[in-house]
């Protein structure tokens, strides 16, 4: 019986398989991969560029925020709290970016940073206190 | 006076390759190739003849589309078809909402050329295992398809359905037990 079940099996959908037109089948499936990456081009582009903005935003205000810690002093922490800052933008959705650069927005408008209690003066802050400060700002 | 060597066809892996470099011409001979079991698959799996071309087509679209996460597990053709059977799930799903039935080998079971007597014999035992197919889960379905028709081994069903080749065994002999059971009701 399991013989004639493989049997079976075989010819099953054959004479229906044997009718499609294979090249026309063919054709249509390039044309809709033709039209297909266009439309994913149409939804990536924003998307990169929603990144690059907020990428640009959060150094430009990384760098501010920054400065405005350390007046002419450590000259390296703004590229360095950028980084910090930055550092999973490749993993974030649409709608978080979105959230990123409204939070950086406020941020960098007002003065709300958090800086540690022990400090007394930011500039005695070393490298370790300002990460903290930094990724504070993270939220 | 020495015959020149006949080239040989591309690998489904370099196909890909090509197609992923761009190469149009690479998805289209791709479709060549495997259009037909993929037919027959579908087929097998539920699909409704009439419906049989915009699946195929579905089912090719769905497998370039997400290319990048073949890792080459199995032959591209058994990927292929694990992919046909989730596009025949779909088409099930919205013909359901839509209120149609799917009919498996509706139209090949009324194919009338040759000996009448032999067709009515055949297309009667086709169209009881059509029936039968249908009323298996669809892993058990999907490994028989595999096996029986398409002549795949175990391991291979088993590395394009992510589990293992006793596994697949398994499933093969409940569908065949659960085949003879509804042909003996």
């Amino acid at each position: 019986m399991s013989e004639r079940f493989e049997e079976l099996a075989r010819e099953l959908g054959a004479r229906a398989a044997q009718r499609l037109d294979v090249e026309a089948t063919a054709q249509k499936v390039v044309q809709r991969l033709r039209e297909e990456p266009a439309a994913r081009r149409r939804v990536w582009i924003p998307q990169t560029w929603l990144r690059i903005a907020a990428a640009i935003v959060i150094v430009v205000g990384g760098a501010v925020v920054a400065s405005r810690l350390t007046p002419g002093r450590h000259p390296g922490v703004s590229a360095h709290a950028a980084h910090l800052v930055a550092d999973d933008l490749s993993d974030l959705s649409a709608d978080e970016l979105r959230a990123v650069l409204t939070s950086f927005e406020a941020l960098v408008a007002g003065d709300s940073v958090a800086v540690p209690e022990s400090g007394t003066d930011l500039r005695e802050l070393d490298a370790q206190q300002l990460r903290a400060v930094l990724r504070s700002l993270e939220g | 006076m020495a015959q020149p060597h006949p080239v040989p066809a591309p690998s489904d892996t370099a196909l890909i390759a090509a197609w992923q470099a761009g190469d149009e011409q690479a998805a289209a001979e791709l479709v060549r190739r495997h259009a037909r079991p993929l037919a027959r698959f579908l087929l097998g799996a539920g699909a409704p003849e009439a419906d049989l071309d915009d699946l195929v087509q579905e089912s090719f679209i769905r497998a370039f589309r997400s290319v990048d996460r073949f890792r080459g597990q199995c032959q591209f053709r058994t990927w292929l078809l694990t992919i046909g059977g989730n596009v025949v799930k779909d088409h099930g799903r919205r013909a359901g909402r839509r209120g149609r039935l799917i009919m498996p080998l509706d139209e090949s079971v009324r194919d009338a050329s040759g000996d009448p007597h032999e067709h009515a014999e055949a297309h009667e035992a086709e169209a009881l295992l059509a029936a039968g197919l249908k009323q298996l889960p669809r892993l058990q379905r999907e490994v028989f398809l595999l096996r029986a028709q398409q002549g795949l081994e175990y391991a291979e069903i088993a590395a394009a359905l992510a589990t293992t080749a006793g596994a697949a065994r398994v499933h093969y002999h409940h569908a065949v037990r659960r085949l003879k059971e509804i042909v003996d009701e």
